[in-house]
C-alpha cells in the first residue's frame, strides 16, 4: 500500500490529546493536558499559533469557524477559529467534560462528561440544551447521526447508547465494553463515529475489531479485524468518503479498513509504540492525522485517497489479492479446525509436547482455507468492477453479502494433524533442559542454553561405561543408547547436511566414534539401537540400517512418515502414518522385523491401534522383547503373540493419576517381574531434568469386566500372567537363554489360580464353567480337581473332568518321548566357565540355592556368581569395586537386555549331553513309584535282595487303583524335573 | 549412652537409593534387601547406603521430609509451640548428618537443610534446657518427655542425672541434723 509517513513532532504534554482538521484542510488543531489548543498550517509548522483554553483541555471539536473545547473547569467554551477569541460557555457539567462533537451542519455540539451526563446544545442559542440521562458511569464519548435524529454514547458502565435526541430517549443500549469506574481507568476511549454521508453504520471499537451496527435496525452487520490487532482499539474515525474506516489501537497501531470488503487496506505501526488516542481525517481523505498520549502529533498521507474514488477499485481488488494471505476475516468456520485442535490436544494446559508436535501442522489445515480465499475473492472480482461508484452507501451490502456463502462451511470430518516424528523416551525439542533419552540403559540429557550446548551421557549401571559429557555442536536433537553405543542425530541446515553421530564404546578397537552425512536434502526423523545394527529413519521415507561399527547394511522405504522407532535385540519395530486421521485420530501402521540369521517381517504394515483422538506417546520393547507402547490417553498396551499378533492393553496409567493434569512418563516394562517403569509428573506429560526425577513403578492390570469380584480379580490375573508368560516361548523359539525358573513359577501361578476359579466355580454351582476352566488345566491339576469334585459329591463333574484328564493324559504321553530333547538345556547349566557369564544373577542365585538345599554346592556356586558375592564383599575397601566392572560386561542382567544367544553354547551342552543322556531316561510310573515306596518295603522285608524288591514292589503296584497309577505317573514328571536337577548338581 | 551408638541405631532407618549396578536379593539377618536394579529406587538401611555411596553405587534419594518448605514449617511450629513437636523422623538429627555429610550432592539445598534442622535443634535443645531448669528450681518430681528424640535426650541425660544427683546429696547435706563439716568433703 503506497503511503508516505511524516515524521512525527511532539504538540504537547504527555496526557490525553486530541487533534481535528479545520474544515478546509488547511490547519491541523490539537489540544493537550498543558490546557493550550494548538493550531498548526502544518507538520513543519515550528511557531504554531495556540489558544489558551484552560488548565487542561480534554477534548476538542471544530467546524465552522467554532471551536468547541472541554476544559478542565468543568465548561464546554466556543472559541472562535482562527482568531482564537473566546465566544463564550456553552454549557456546565458538575464535573469536566470528556469528548464533544459537532452534528454534521454544525449546528449542535454534543458533549459527554464525567457526571454521567450528555448534553446536546445549539451553538447558537446556548439555552436550548437537550439532556440525555442514563448512563450509570462517566461517559467516554458522543457522535452525532449525520442526519440529525440520533445520538450514540459510549460511557463507562460498558454501554453503546443510540439516543433518540428529540424525545431524550434511549433507542437501543448494548452493553459491549468492559466496565470500569472512571474516565482515567477505561481501557479503552471507545470513541465511536458515525459513518458519514448515508448514515448507515455506526462504528463501534470493541477490544480489538470494530462492530458496524446499521442504523435503523440497529443490527450487528458486520466485524472489522486483523489479525495482528492484539490491544482494544481506543478511536475509530471514518474517511471523510464514508468507505474507509480507521482505526488507533492502544498499542499504537493504526488500521484502515475498506469496508465494503471488511479488508484491512492499511496496516501502520506507532514508531514509538504510544496510544493512539485521536485521530482525524484531512477533508480530502487523503491525510491521517493522528496523537498519542505521549503528546505526539504525527499523520500518515495515503496516495490511494489521492487517486480518488475512480481507480480506487482497481486498487481494491489488487489489494484483495495481495492481502487476502494476511488478512483474515472474523468468520466463525474458517478458525474451526485450529480451534478443534486446541480442544483435543489441549485439555490439559501443559501440553507442551503436542504444542510442539501440532506447531507447524496447523499450517495445512489451514492452507487450503487460504486458498480457497484466493479463489473467492478473484471470483468476486467481477461483482466489484460492477459496484456503483457513486453509491458508497449502498456499496456495502452486496459486497458484504456475499462474502458469506462464498466461504463454504465444510462440516464435515476434519483431518487431524499427523503426530511429529519423536524419540520415544525423550521430552520436546524446545526445551532448554531436556531429556534426549531415557530408557533402561540410561539417561541422555541435552542442555542448550547461553553458556552451552553439551550433551550429558549417564548410564544407570556403572559398570557399563562412565558417564560421558559432550559437547554439541553439530545441534543434536535426537538420541539413542544402548549397552553398545550411544547414537546421535542432528537435523540439516542450510549449508550442513542432516548427520549422524555413534560414539561406539563398547568397542573394541581405539576408533569408539563414526559420523554419517546423510543425503542432501534428507534428514534424519527417527533413529534407533539395535543388538550390533543402527537404524534412521529420513524425511525421504527411506530407512536405513547401518551396522554398530559404520557399515552401511540394508536400506528400504517406509510406506509412510516414520513416527517413531525402536529396536532391541534383533527386533526393530517401525510406527508411521498410513494415511491422514481425521477428527483428532492418527492413523498409524506398525512394522515388525527381525534381523539375525533368519531376516523376516513379524508384522507388516498392520494398522496400529490406539485409543480414540489420541496419539502415541511411548513406544518400546518390554526388556524381554516384546513390543509395547503408551498412547497419550495413558494405555499401555503390549504386542500379544500368542493371538495372532494382536495388541492387548495392559495398564491405564491415568487411573492411578490423581489429578487431571497428572501424567505418567514411561520409561520402561518388564515382563518378569511385572513392571511399569515410569516417571510420575505432576502437572505435565514430562518430567523436568532437575530435581532429578525418580522413577516409580506401576502395577499392570487387564481391563477386565468386574474386577471388584473375586471372580473377575483372579481372571485378570490369570490372563495377565498368561500374556506375560508369552514370552517364554517367544525368547526361547528365537534362541534366547530363559529363565526357567520364573516361567515354572507362572506356570504354577496360572494353574493355582485355575484351581481357585474352578474351586469358586464349584461352589456357585456352576459345573459347566467348571469344565470349561478345566480344559485350561494341565493334567495333574486336572486330578486335583477330579478329587476335589468327587469330594464335594459332584459326580456329573468329576465323570466329566475324568474324560478330560484322559485326554490329557494321552497328550502328555504323545509329548512324552521329546523329553529328553530337553535334556541338554538343563546339562548345558553346568558346563564350563565361560558358559557361567550368561547366567543371570537371578539363576545363579536359585542354582545356589538349590545347591546349598542339596549341600553339595559350593565350588561351582561361588565362582559362578560373581556378582552375586561382590557388591557386598568387598564393603570393608572400595579399592575392590574394579573387578567388578570387568565382571560388569553385557549380558550378565537378563532383564535389561536381550540374552545371550544359544548359538554360543552349543559345543559344551552337546558334550555334556552325550555323558548324561543315558542315565536319565524318562521313568515309567512303576519306577517312580518303586523308588518312592522302597523304603517302606525293604522296611517290611529287611532280608530281601534287590530283585525280590522290585517283585514284591511290582505285586504291591498291581493292587493300586488305575487313578493311583495315573497320579504316580503324574507326579513321575515332577519327580523327574527335581531328579535332573538333583542329579546335575550332586 | 554414647552419640555414637544413637546414631548406630539411626543407621537402622531404612532410606531410598537409586543403585547404578545390578544385584539380586541379598538375604541379611536383619531382614532381605534388594533386588537391585540399576536405576530403579530400592529401601536399604541408611548404612549400606551411605557405604554404598561412598563407593559411588548409588544415589541417594532424600527423605520426604528432607525439604526445605515442609523443614521451614516445622521450625516456626517449633518455634512458636511451647510444647514439642512431633519431629518428622525419631532420628532427623543422624540422619540429617549422615545423608548431608555424606550425599549433599543428591539432596536439593543441603546448606539450607542443614541450617534448618540445626535451627529446629537448637529450638529444641534449648527448650529442654528450659524444662529442665524449671523441673529443677520447681522441685518437681516427674516430667514428661513426648516428642523428644533419643538423641536430645541423650544430650541432657548425663548431666541431669548428675547434677540431680549432686544436688541431692547437697540437699541431704544441709538437712538439719547433719554436721556442717561433712559439707566440705564436697
Amino acid at each position: 500500500m503506497p503511503c508516505e509517513r511524516k515524521p512525527m513532532r511532539y504538540d504537547h504534554s504527555e496526557g490525553h490529546t486530541e487533534v481535528c482538521f479545520d474544515d478546509s484542510g488547511k490547519f491541523i488543531v490539537t489540544c493537550g493536558n498543558d490546557g493550550d489548543v494548538r493550531i498548526w498550517e502544518s507538520l513543519d509548522d515550528d511557531d504554531p499559533k495556540f489558544i489558551t483554553v484552560g488548565e487542561k483541555a480534554y477534548s476538542l471539536a471544530l467546524k465552522k469557524g467554532k471551536l468547541v473545547t472541554a476544559s478542565s473547569n468543568n465548561t464546554v467554551q466556543i472559541h472562535t477559529f482562527p482568531d482564537g477569541d473566546p465566544d463564550g460557555i456553552l454549557t456546565r457539567f458538575t464535573t469536566h467534560a470528556t469528548h464533544v462533537a459537532f452534528n454534521s451542519s454544525g449546528s449542535r455540539v454534543a458533549a459527554g462528561s464525567s457526571d454521567f451526563m450528555v448534553k446536546v446544545v445549539e451553538v447558537s442559542d446556548s439555552s436550548q440544551q437537550k439532556t440525555l440521562r442514563g448512563h450509570e458511569a462517566p461517559v467516554l464519548s458522543v457522535t452525532f447521526d449525520p442526519k440529525d435524529d440520533f445520538l450514540a454514547s459510549a460511557s463507562c458502565d460498558g454501554s453503546v447508547v443510540v439516543w433518540n435526541i428529540e424525545e431524550q430517549t434511549q433507542v437501543i443500549s448494548w452493553p459491549l465494553l468492559q466496565k470500569t469506574n472512571d474516565f482515567s481507568n477505561a481501557k479503552s476511549l471507545c470513541r465511536l463515529a458515525w459513518q458519514p454521508g448515508t448514515a448507515k453504520f455506526l462504528a463501534v471499537p470493541v477490544e480489538t475489531k470494530v462492530h458496524l451496527y446499521e442504523r435503523g435496525s440497529w443490527d450487528h452487520v458486520s466485524t472489522l479485524s486483523d489479525d495482528l490487532l492484539t490491544q482494544p482499539i481506543n478511536v475509530v474515525a471514518w474517511s471523510p468518503c464514508g468507505k474507509f474506516l480507521a482505526a488507533g489501537s492502544v498499542g499504537g497501531s493504526l488500521n484502515v479498513w475498506d469496508v465494503n470488503s471488511k479488508l484491512c487496506v492499511e496496516r501502520y505501526k506507532h514508531e514509538k509504540g504510544f496510544t493512539v488516542c485521536s485521530l482525524a481525517w484531512h477533508p480530502s481523505g487523503s491525510q491521517i492525522a493522528y496523537t498519542d498520549t505521549e503528546g505526539c502529533l504525527a499523520s500518515i498521507v495515503q496516495s490511494f485517497s489521492d487517486i480518488s474514488y475512480h481507480s480506487f477499485k482497481f486498487f481494491n481488488v489488487i489489494l484483495l489479492i495481495f492481502d487476502s494471505r494476511r488478512f483474515h476475516v472474523a468468520q466463525a468456520p474458517e478458525k474451526k479446525p485450529a480451534e478443534d485442535y486446541d480442544a483435543l490436544f489441549d485439555d490439559d494446559d501443559d501440553d507442551r509436547l503436542m504444542d510442539e508436535g501440532l506447531s507447524d501442522t496447523n499450517s495445512p489445515v489451514k492452507k487450503p482455507v487460504a486458498g480457497d480465499d484466493d479463489d473467492d475473492d478473484d471470483f468476486l472480482m467481477p461483482d466489484k468492477f460492477g459496484d456503483d461508484d457513486d453509491d458508497t452507501g449502498s456499496a456495502v451490502m452486496p459486497a458484504a453479502a456475499p462474502l458469506v456463502p462464498l466461504r463454504p462451511v465444510y462440516e464435515g470430518p476434519l483431518p487431524s494433524a499427523p503426530q511429529k516424528a519423536f524419540q520415544p523416551g525423550s521430552t520436546p525439542a524446545h526445551l532448554t533442559h531436556r531429556f534426549m533419552m531415557w530408557n533402561s540403559v540410561g539417561i541422555v540429557r541435552g542442555y542448550n542454553d547461553e553458556q552451552d550446548n553439551a550433551i550429558d551421557v549417564e548410564f544407570h549401571d556403572t559398570a557399563v561405561h562412565h558417564a560421558m559429557h559432550l559437547t554439541n555442536s553439530l545441534g543434536h536433537t535426537m538420541a539413542d543408547l544402548s549397552q553398545e553405543a550411544v547414537l546421535l542425530a542432528c537435523p540439516s541446515t542450510d549449508e550442513l547436511a542432516s548427520k549422524l553421530q555413534c560414539l561406539h564404546f563398547s568397542s573394541w578397537d581405539t576408533n569408539k566414534e563414526w559420523m554419517v552425512d546423510l543425503p542432501k536434502g534428507e534428514d534424519a526423523r527417527a533413529l534407533c539401537l539395535g543388538q550390533g545394527w543402527v537404524a534412521v529413519a529420513t524425511s525421504t521415507l527411506t530407512l536405513r540400517l547401518f551396522s554398530i561399527g559404520g557399515l552401511q547394511r540394508e536400506i528400504f522405504s517406509l510406506p509412510g512418515p516414520v513416527v517413531c522407532m525402536v529396536g532391541h535385540g534383533e527386533q526393530l519395530l517401525i510406527i508411521y502414518h498410513r494415511a491422514t486421521g481425521f477428527d483428532g485420530e492418527q492413523a498409524l501402521g506398525v512394522q515388525l522385523l527381525q534381523f539375525g540369521r533368519r531376516k523376516r517381517q513379524l508384522i507388516n504394515g498392520e494398522p496400529f491401534p490406539l485409543s480414540l483422538k489420541s496419539y502415541l506417546s511411548w513406544l518400546g520393547f518390554t526388556a524381554e522383547g516384546t513390543p509395547c507402547y503408551v498412547d497419550s490417553e495413558g494405555v499401555v498396551r503390549m504386542l500379544n503373540r500368542s493371538l495372532g499378533n494382536t495388541w492387548t492393553p495392559v495398564c491405564n496409567t491415568r487411573e492411578t493419576c490423581k489429578s487431571k493434569s497428572d501424567h505418567y512418563w514411561v520409561v520402561g516394562v518388564h515382563e518378569n517381574p511385572q513392571q511399569l517403569r515410569c516417571i510420575p509428573c505432576k502437572g505435565s506429560r514430562y518430567p523436568p531434568t532437575l530435581p532429578r526425577p525418580a522413577v516409580a513403578i506401576l502395577p499392570f492390570k487387564l481391563p477386565l469386566c468386574q474386577t471388584t469380584t473375586e471372580k473377575g480379580q483372579m481372571e485378570e490375573q490369570l490372563w495377565r500372567s498368561v500374556l506375560f508368560h508369552n514370552h517364554y516361548s517367544f525368547l526361547s523359539s528365537s534362541g534366547y537363554e530363559i529363565d526357567e525358573e520364573g516361567q515354572s513359577r507362572s506356570q504354577k501361578e496360572q494353574q493355582e489360580l485355575l484351581m481357585k476359579m474352578f474351586a469358586l466355580s464349584c461352589k456357585l454351582e456352576r459345573e459347566f464353567r467348571c469344565v470349561e476352566l478345566a480344559e485350561l488345566m494341565t493334567q495333574n491339576v486336572v486330578t486335583l480337581a477330579i478329587r476335589y469334585a468327587s469330594r464335594s459329591r459332584r459326580m456329573a463333574l468329576a465323570q466329566r473332568l475324568s474324560e478330560i484328564a484322559l485326554e490329557k493324559a494321552n497328550q502328555v504321553q504323545e509329548e512324552e518321548p521329546e523329553e529328553p530333547e530337553e535334556e541338554p538345556e538343563y546339562s548345558r547349566r553346568t558346563s564350563g566357565p565361560e558358559r557361567r557369564t550368561c547366567f543371570s544373577g537371578r539363576m545363579v542365585k536359585v542354582m545356589v540355592e538349590y545347591l546349598q538345599m542339596l549341600g553339595a554346592g559350593k565350588p561351582s556356586a561361588s565362582s559362578g556368581q560373581p556378582r552375586v558375592t561382590n557388591i557386598l564383599d568387598n564393603m570393608t575397601s572400595s579399592k575392590k569395586s574394579a573387578p567388578l566392572r570387568s565382571a560388569g560386561k553385557p549380558n550378565k542382567d537378563p532383564v535389561l537386555k536381550p540374552l545371550a544367544p544359544r548359538t554360543k553354547t552349543k559345543v559344551s551342552s552337546t558334550q555334556k549331553y552325550s555323558k548324561h543322556t543315558n542315565k536319565w531316561l524318562p521313568k515309567t510310573g512303576f519306577q517312580l513309584w518303586l523308588e518312592e515306596n522302597r523304603k517302606t518295603i525293604i522296611a517290611d522285608h529287611p532280608d530281601l535282595e534287590e530283585t525280590d524288591v522290585i517283585k514284591e514292589a511290582m505285586g504291591r503296584f498291581r493292587t493300586l487303583s488305575a487313578e493311583d497309577r495315573l497320579q504316580g505317573t503324574n507326579l513321575g514328571n515332577v519327580l523327574f524335573f527335581r531328579h535332573t536337577w538333583s542329579k546335575r548338581h550332586g | 549412652m554414647d552419640p555414637s551408638e544413637v546414631e548406630f541405631l539411626a543407621e537402622k532407618e531404612m532410606v531410598k537409593i537409586i543403585p547404578n549396578f545390578s544385584l539380586d536379593k541379598v538375604y541379611l539377618i536383619g531382614g532381605d534387601l534388594g533386588p537391585f536394579n540399576p536405576g530403579l529406587p530400592v529401601d536399604v538401611p541408611v548404612w549400606l547406603a551411605l557405604n554404598l555411596k561412598q563407593r559411588q553405587k548409588c544415589r541417594i534419594v532424600p527423605p520426604a521430609w528432607m525439604d526445605v518448605e515442609k523443614l521451614e514449617e516445622m521450625r516456626d511450629l517449633e518455634r512458636k509451640e511451647d510444647m514439642f513437636t512431633p519431629v518428622p523422623s525419631p532420628y532427623y538429627m543422624e540422619l540429617t548428618k549422615l545423608l548431608l555429610n555424606y550425599a549433599s550432592d543428591n539432596i536439593p539445598k543441603a546448606d539450607e537443610i542443614r541450617t534448618l534442622v540445626k535451627d529446629i535443634w537448637d529450638t529444641r535443645v534449648a527448650k529442654l534446657r528450659l524444662s529442665a531448669d524449671s523441673f529443677i528450681s520447681q522441685m518437681e518430681a516427674h516430667a514428661k518427655l513426648d516428642n523428644l528424640t533419643l538423641m536430645e535426650i541423650n544430650t541432657i541425660r548425663a548431666f541431669l542425672l548428675d547434677s540431680l544427683n549432686c544436688m541431692y546429696k547437697l540437699r541431704s547435706n544441709m538437712q538439719p541434723g547433719s554436721s556442717k563439716g561433712q559439707l566440705t568433703d564436697y
